[in-house]
């Protein structure tokens, strides 16, 4: 699939002043200003090096090294994994290095010792295994889906560039924790397989992403997980679901070649640039696994 | 320091002096159970009479409608009915009131996608100019005066802290966690899942019931309208079944609307715990409520309740 060009003008014509990016309209926040900076990246322009999208982001650091979802709140959360996956030239490697550490020591609370006696004491039983662990959208909260995907891209991208046992342990234990997580239908949702006894159906979104921080799995443990893609990918409810099931699809060389083109309307920022990037990743270039 | 944070503070502030006096009696809520057997064109009508009951003076003011969009299932009855909001959205128009709708949903993110597979787009005219996705909002921090739950402060969506009423329009609906998910628990909708997260579980974490209980706390008296025309039993609020009542539950309380759609779900409000939190035992009392339109128990409609939930069921009718 061609990447559209036009979409990239669109997304340039939404920065704003202060060089970050809206949802739609209005202040800028951290997530849509990094997927519109990976979408120029995986559209190679120019905006790509956006000098002021960089001094934005780098404004917005922490002093704990983390990032917050727009500079009125206070507190780093998961958008810190996002920043870490651009290229650490981007906001420099010394910013881009404390984001990586920021993001190693978050872990979902129910893999905390203090939670996990807790839970050993009251229940007799502990949530996971110790080689369990992802990430949560909110320090001091439990780990799910989307934060632990884009934390495996973050940490795995860092891995590639500096091997290092620690990293590949996290990913390891935050690969786990999505496999423990998977829905009976074969893929994901927002992180509950089962509430109180009853299987919980999977969503399209989280599908694609887990399949793409699954990338290098065996797929014949996946199988199952393949097929609920490729169905999702045929009803297209969104296209943000869209292009990730094409990326997740596309990490394990299961893009039907007959997939169906964009159907839904990008609503957002985010979802303009995740069009993009699903694109550019059809043909060979995907900014999450390079 | 912001008009919500001054207002809340000032509302402290009074509510420390009111101490101090004797306490006035406490006046009864006012809640009207509206028969409406389907989402038909009647509830444009119904939806006028509805606010005319409740005397709402909206004239030149901001109102914001809440409804409940959970999953993408045409045709089935998670969601708020896209015709019980337009209705809505017309009598509060016919009223002079400038009218928005706004949610923000727990579990999925494409919020407009899925507002246009509920049928929002499609009966709404010009949907999308008036609706805010809530977990994207401008934001503005505000501290809660005495919390009940972990929480000390939330940052909330600046649509919903600008409007002069809000009004929760949730389904009736059986809660796995909560026993029953009705206005108040519909609250979790304004917390921003862009700061959060989806889900929202920063609201667990603190305790859902203390949570709602202190989101009730910051609106204390938004308007509820309550979609109980086809609600969901067994399951719920996602996995249930759907249980027709034929019903609209309204009222200024949120406390006092609930218990009594508690009372129809044939549910024992005094054992959802948010509701005592928020309430007390009196402020759920029947005697406390001033029923018009048809009595709860005419209308009283079993709710099936999971094996864990069985506790909650109402034995007396």
């Amino acid at each position: 699939m061609e990447i559209d060009r036009g979409a990239l003008e669109n997304i340039q014509a939404a920065e704003n002043p202060d060089g970050g990016w809206p949802y739609r309209k209005g202040s800028s926040w951290t997530e849509p200003t990094v997927y519109a900076l990976l979408a120029h990246q995986a559209g190679r322009t120019a905006a790509a090096r956006s000098g002021a999208a960089a001094a934005w982001l780098c404004a917005a650091q922490q002093p704990d090294g983390g990032w917050t979802p727009c500079p009125l709140v206070a507190q780093s959360t998961w958008v810190t994994a996002l920043v870490a996956l651009l290229p650490p030239e981007t906001i420099g490697a010394g910013r881009h290095a404390r984001a990586v550490k920021w993001l190693v020591d978050q872990s979902g609370m129910e893999s905390s010792l203090v939670f996990r006696l807790t839970s050993l004491l009251r229940d007799g039983k502990v949530p996971n295994g110790s080689d369990v662990s992802g990430w949560p959208w909110f320090p001091g909260t439990a780990a799910w889906v989307t934060p632990t995907c884009l934390g495996i891209l973050a940490l795995r991208k860092c891995y590639w560039r500096r091997p290092s046992t620690d990293l590949r342990e996290r990913i390891d234990k935050a690969q786990a924790f999505l496999l423990s997580r998977r829905c009976a239908d074969g893929g994901w949702n927002h992180g509950s397989a089962r509430a109180l006894g009853y299987d919980v159906g999977s969503y399209p979104e989280t599908t694609g992403q887990a399949l793409l921080a699954l990338a290098g799995t065996p797929p014949a443990k996946l199988e199952a997980s393949f097929r609920q893609a490729q169905r999702f990918l045929r009803e297209q409810r969104s296209s943000a679901g869209a292009a990730w099931l094409r990326l997740g699809l596309l990490a394990h060389q299961q893009l039907p070649a007959d997939a169906p083109l964009f159907t839904m309307p990008c609503r957002t920022v985010p979802d303009t640039a995740l069009t993009v990037i699903a694109s550019a990743a059809e043909q060979g270039y995907n900014v999450f696994l390079e | 320091m912001r008009r919500r944070e001054f207002l809340l503070g000032s509302a402290s502030v009074l509510g420390l002096t009111g101490c101090r006096q004797t306490p006035a009696p406490r006046p009864r809520a006012i809640v009207q159970v509206t028969r409406a057997a389907a989402y038909s064109q009647d509830l444009y009508d119904t939806m006028r009479r509805v606010l005319a009951a409740h005397r709402l003076n909206v004239r030149g003011r901001r109102v914001v409608l809440k409804p409940n969009l959970v999953e993408f299932e045409p045709g089935s009855v998670i969601n708020t009915h896209p015709m019980l909001v337009h209705a809505t959205l017309e009598a509060f128009r016919e009223l002079g009131a400038s009218v928005a709708i706004a949610e923000g949903p727990g579990h999925r993110r494409s919020t407009l996608d899925l507002a246009d597979a509920a049928g929002y787009f499609q009966t709404i005219p010009g949907f999308e100019d008036i609706f805010t996705d809530l977990n994207l909002d401008e934001l503005s921090p505000v501290r809660l005066p005495h919390p009940v739950s972990r929480l000390r402060s939330l940052y909330l969506p600046r649509t919903v802290l600008g409007s002069d009423l809000l009004v929760s329009m949730p389904k009736m609906k059986t809660h796995h966690w909560a026993g029953a998910t009705l206005s108040m628990k519909n609250l979790f909708g304004i917390v921003p899942g862009g700061v959060y997260g989806w889900p929202k579980n920063v609201l667990h974490w603190a305790g859902i019931h203390q949570s709602i209980a202190d989101l009730h706390s910051l609106f204390p008296k938004h308007f509820a309208i309550v979609d109980g025309i086809v609600g969901m039993d067994g399951n719920g609020p996602i996995q249930g079944r759907p249980k027709a009542v034929g019903v609209i539950v309204s009222g200024h309380d949120p406390v006092a609307v609930d218990a009594t759609c508690c009372r129809i779900m044939q549910i024992e409000p005094s054992r959802i715990e948010y509701l005592t939190l928020a309430g007390g035992l009196e402020g759920i009392a029947e005697e406390n409520i001033q029923q018009i339109g048809e009595k709860p128990n005419s209308v009283a409609t079993r709710f099936e309740l999971i094996m864990e939930m069985r506790g909650l069921r109402r034995e007396k009718v």
